[in-house]
């Protein structure tokens, strides 16, 4: 909010010319321009957004929104935005959804979502010789978390988390997990509080980081919509059940080693078709 | 990743940075020079006006401006900005800028022209402008060139801030890079670019001043 008000502050005392580019919203698709599915994620957040050892932006929820593109006919735009800045890229039209691991939880009000389609959990990470075993050995310690975040949110004044989150020495907020996990390692950090998708991505290629056995919380993802955008909520819920049918949805889930994370077939009432997947896939 | 893809993507990112630099220069030079113009005018509410916009551009974050440049129309007037605003947004913000700076610079060089200088053309014919553009501008330019230098290499390591508004230039490209291989090494990488494309433009700087440095 303060951003917020800094922001229109400095606007208003700024009279050069702003207006250009602007486009209206379509009415058929709730899409900013008519034909195009602009996604914003942030590209340091594997797996489920991230650059490829090709340089090209792609993870589970970029290739989810390919194959819905391909159904709708849709070009797909990957536009990687600052986590900070996603209320203002999405309110002000810059992008069409946040697709790209995003906790609705704690969230509903001020998005309109799709269905829930990964079980996700908020976890720390400490290193393995640090002597934190528990949630409760994080007293009076430094824990790192992501700015904007759906762990910022728990562990805060007002989270389901926030006594935990009060008996922390300090909860230092970056901008990427990536920076946090490196003073972790550095040794700035005692933990961090983040994802479980994203904490196995970082565990699993370094030595000597757990994460905690005690999760903060359960949650699902969701894609994010501009609050009231309905339509577009719906095409998108309903190629979801598509994708789920025709596989696509568990094979990706497969590839990125998310599948036993995920829970569209249960938000869909398609229990069966996921032991159909899940054998298929093995 | 491999090393040679990693230089291949911070390349493009380099490019993108140069763009945002070239373009910056190109039009914050000029409009800086009229700034410094309203800021020296005999008109009082000209020069209170540029004295509010330099003090205003000066004494806000660049990053904070971006921001405002970027999300402003939305905040503002609830526009829609759509999806081609972005690079857009980023050359205006960094213009308007820079115009502030430079056009202290440029004020710097013509305030400490003379008062004779001004007298002697006027004995000689020049009309006002001709004086200007003749007589004084050129001097001018040569007096700045150091504070020039030093404010386009600044810009140089302030294209990275365009990060805030996650457009694709080097900065922002070493970041993502670093939280795919977890590790710190594209930053180093950016680092020497930076110092490379910085060492480039000094020298050419360099260079510029010596084909000035006639008449000393």
């Amino acid at each position: 909010m303060k951003k917020q008000i800094l922001v229109s502050c400095l606007c208003l005392a700024m009279t050069a010319s702003l207006m250009g580019g602007m486009s209206v919203c379509a009415e058929e698709t709730g899409l900013n321009t008519e034909g195009k599915l602009v996604v914003g994620f942030d590209a340091e957040y594997p797996p489920y957004g991230y650059m490829d050892d090709n340089g090209d932006y792609t993870g589970f929820d970029l290739e989810l929104a390919e194959a819905l593109c391909e159904i709708e006919g849709w070009e797909l735009v990957k536009q990687p935005i600052d986590w900070d800045s996603k209320d203002a890229e999405l309110n002000s039209g810059s992008i069409d959804c946040i697709w790209n691991g995003f906790t609705m939880d704690g969230r509903e009000d001020a998005y309109t979502f799709s269905v829930p389609y990964v079980n996700n959990s908020e976890v720390v990470i400490t290193a393995e010789n640090s002597g934190i075993s528990s949630l409760a050995d994080l007293e009076g310690k430094i824990v790192g978390v992501q700015a904007d975040s759906a762990a910022l949110t728990l562990l805060e004044e007002g989270g389901d988390q926030a006594d935990l989150g009060a008996t922390f020495g300090t909860l230092q907020q970056f901008a990427d997990n990536n920076t946090a996990f490196a003073e972790l390692m550095a040794g700035s950090l005692d933990a961090v509080a983040l994802d479980i998708g994203v904490a196995l991505y970082q565990i699993n290629r370094r030595e000597g980081y757990v994460i905690l056995d005690e999760y903060l919380n359960a949650e699902k993802y969701a894609i994010g919509f501009k609050k009231g955008n309905d339509t577009l909520a719906e095409i998108v819920n309903k190629d979801l059940g598509i994708l789920y049918e025709n596989g696509t949805f568990m094979e990706l889930a497969e590839k990125y080693e998310i599948a036993d994370m995920v829970c569209l077939a249960e938000t869909l009432g398609l229990g069966e078709a996921a032991t159909e997947a899940e054998t298929e896939a093995e | 990743m491999r090393f040679s893809v990693m230089l291949q993507q911070l390349g493009q990112g380099m490019l993108k940075s140069m763009s945002i630099f070239a373009l910056t220069l190109l039009f914050s030079l000029p409009l800086g020079l009229f700034v410094s113009f309203g800021r020296m005018s005999r008109n009082k509410f000209l020069r209170g006006a540029m004295k509010v916009y330099i003090s205003i551009m000066r004494g806000t974050p660049l990053m904070l401006q971006l921001l405002a440049v970027y999300f402003g129309p939305y905040y503002l007037f609830g526009a829609n900005i759509g999806g081609g605003y972005r690079f857009t947004a980023i050359i205006i913000a960094f213009s308007i800028n820079y115009a502030a700076y430079f056009a202290e610079i440029y004020r710097s060089g013509i305030e400490s022209m003379s008062p004779g200088q001004y007298e002697a053309a006027r004995l000689l014919g020049y009309s006002r402008s001709s004086t200007f553009l003749k007589i004084i501008f050129p001097q001018v330019i040569k007096r700045i060139l150091p504070s020039v230098t030093n404010e386009v290499i600044t810009l140089i390591k302030d294209t990275s801030l365009a990060f805030s508004l996650a457009y694709a230039e080097m900065f922002t490209i070493a970041k993502q890079i670093a939280a795919k291989e977890t590790n710190f090494m594209p930053f180093l990488v950016a680092a020497v670019f930076y110092y490379v494309f910085n060492a480039l433009v000094a020298f050419l700087m360099e260079r510029l001043e010596k084909s000035m440095s006639y008449y000393t």
